[in-house]
């Protein structure tokens, strides 16, 4: 027989530790946390570097400093904790499939279940590079993981494909610790992280930022020897006669961040091809009853704070859920990206409170509008690596009520 | 007398701006939007400051280094004097959070400070021995 429990949280980094927290705190009495790690946090551990936090507790924190509150906050208020165990499958019936050295494989039913399970890199396989396999090539997080938790150095002559945050803040950790880092390669006009991330950790070091560049070939037998380097044109087509050859012994890859989601889509979640996560409401409800989800399995978030939020909205919904406490849904209203928008979260209204919307747009604008149907916020600046959050609060909701969907436009200002 | 080029970060707006430097000081900026950003500027080309974080090794452990940062941030131009200074640096654990790991670093008025807590561990982890 299974044991049946309130609250299972799948995932123990920093969305999953929020949502079994807030479970425990609006009173759900058997919450368990699952993660196939040894170790909670999540990626937190690794992240030793400082901009945790800023909004969350208004303290500039690294990243094991910021999980550590919530781990501690977490065996303060009774939450079991599966560690070593890895959630094989979860069906529409929110039964576990689980299994651990400890305990075998095992069930367990959930009244509420929060998927948590974070995202994955791309690696060099997803990106399709040329060339031969050597030793050498790593993703951004494995590097740092190397570094910061293992106290190895992944490579002495480095290049980094992809200039979103991992990849630069691993450009300046590696500056840091002696490596020479040659070029940080990027086949986007702009640049993929933060401009905060781009000062400190390029322009503070030296290292030349390389834009509408690609990297086309990977040569070496054992080890890395060097890579090709080539400018792209339009369409993302290397332009031929710009190719040349950069030495190196490694490549890091920070090449986009993938939501996993294999045990939702078992479970019957419906995905948004434009997040590649669940589709939810304002509560983290997914189309499945009773399953929730939170932080980065949902979309890839900037910001860690952000990511607890969501996970103490989920923990929260899926809580009531369990106790059969979850007012039922009052309205269904679409949100739809429109021109201009890459995605918008959550992709459902279903309730009459205030709601903060999180969008992403496709590229960098200035004095823009944003519509909503019925009407429309100034936005001043937004690039694609910063999510926007827009907050509508019970009068806005209230006069899209009548709607049965929502395109979020954006549109040149007057 | 020269013109840099300067991105603001105080901010999304990210303004480009260009300033005037005489002797190291800031005597003119173009292109800011706000105070902030005049505050920022100035403080950034005259003195600027980065906060600073790396790890250090540790023995009996169950990992092989612990992450350590700085009290409070410390003059850019000598990050790397900071990394070299910690790089022989060899803790032992059990290591709390908050430990300070080496004093005054440089005579920067900065503490090196442990940011996680690791306890004794008899399995000896770690490539650097």
């Amino acid at each position: 027989m299974a044991e049946t429990v309130d609250v299972a949280v799948v995932g123990g980094g920093a969305a999953g530790l929020a949502a079994a927290i807030s479970a425990k705190e609006v009173g759900a009495n058997r919450v368990v946390l699952l993660d196939r790690n040894s170790e909670l946090g999540g990626i937190l551990p690794q992240c030793i570097h400082t901009g945790f936090g800023v909004h969350y507790f208004g303290e500039n924190l690294t990243g094991p400093e910021y999980i550590s509150r919530f781990i501690s906050k977490a065996e303060e208020l009774g939450i079991e904790f599966k560690l070593d165990t890895m959630v094989l499958r979860i069906n529409s019936g929110r039964r576990l499939l689980a299994s651990s050295s400890l305990e075998g494989l095992f069930e367990l039913d959930a009244r509420a279940v929060v998927l948590a399970m974070g995202c994955r890199e791309r690696t060099r396989g997803a990106v399709e590079i040329p060339g031969t396999r050597p030793a050498g090539i790593f993703t951004a997080g494995t590097a740092q993981r190397l570094m910061d938790i293992e106290g190895y150095m992944p490579g002495r002559k480095v290049v980094v494909l992809g200039s979103g945050d991992v990849g630069l803040i691993m450009a300046r950790r590696l500056s840091m610790e002696g490596a020479d880092v040659v070029a940080v390669v990027e086949v986007m006009p702009h640049p993929g992280g933060l401009p905060r991330n781009v000062v400190q950790c390029l322009e503070d070091f030296g290292i030349p930022l390389l834009l509408r560049h690609a990297v086309t070939a990977i040569h070496g037998q054992e080890r890395v020897s060097g890579v090709t380097v080539a400018e792209v044109g339009d369409g993302g087509i290397p332009v031929t006669g710009s190719e040349r050859e950069v030495l190196c012994d490694t490549l890091v890859l920070s090449v986009g961040l993938i939501p996993e989601n294999e045990l939702s889509e078992g479970a019957g979640v419906a995905l948004d091809p434009a997040t590649g996560g669940p589709l939810v409401d304002e509560r983290m409800h997914t189309s499945v009853e009773g399953v929730f989800a939170c932080g980065n399995v949902v979309h890839v978030h900037d910001l860690v704070d952000h990511v607890t939020e969501t996970g103490a909205r989920a923990g929260q919904g899926a809580t009531l859920f369990a106790l059969n406490e979850l007012p039922p849904p009052k309205r269904r209203i679409a949100v739809v990206p429109g021109s201009g928008i890459r995605y918008v979260v959550p992709q459902v209204i279903s309730g009459d409170g205030p709601v903060t919307l999180f969008l992403r747009v496709k590229s960098p604008v200035r004095n823009a509008n944003l519509t909503f149907g019925d009407f429309a916020v100034p936005l001043r600046v937004a690039r694609p690596a910063e999510i926007v959050a827009v907050k509508l609060n019970e009068e806005k909701v209230e006069t899209l009520a009548h709607r049965r969907e929502i395109p979020v436009c954006l549109e040149a200002s007057s | 007398m020269l013109k840099r080029k300067i991105t603001c970060i105080i901010c999304p707006m990210g303004c480009e701006a260009t300033v005037v430097v005489d002797g190291g000081k800031v005597i003119g900026a173009e292109g800011l939007e706000c105070q902030r950003g005049e505050e920022y500027v100035a403080k950034e080309i005259e003195a600027p400051m980065r906060d600073f974080f790396t790890v250090v090794k540790v023995q009996g452990a169950r990992v092989a280094v612990c992450p350590v940062r700085s009290t409070k941030p410390i003059p850019k131009d000598r990050l790397m004097d900071c990394s070299r200074e910690l790089a022989d640096t060899i803790i032992e654990a059990p290591v709390k959070a908050g430990d300070v790991i080496m004093g005054d670093i440089l005579g920067l008025g900065a503490d090196i400070v442990a940011t996680i807590s690791l306890e004794r561990n008899s399995q000896e982890v770690g490539n650097w021995r």
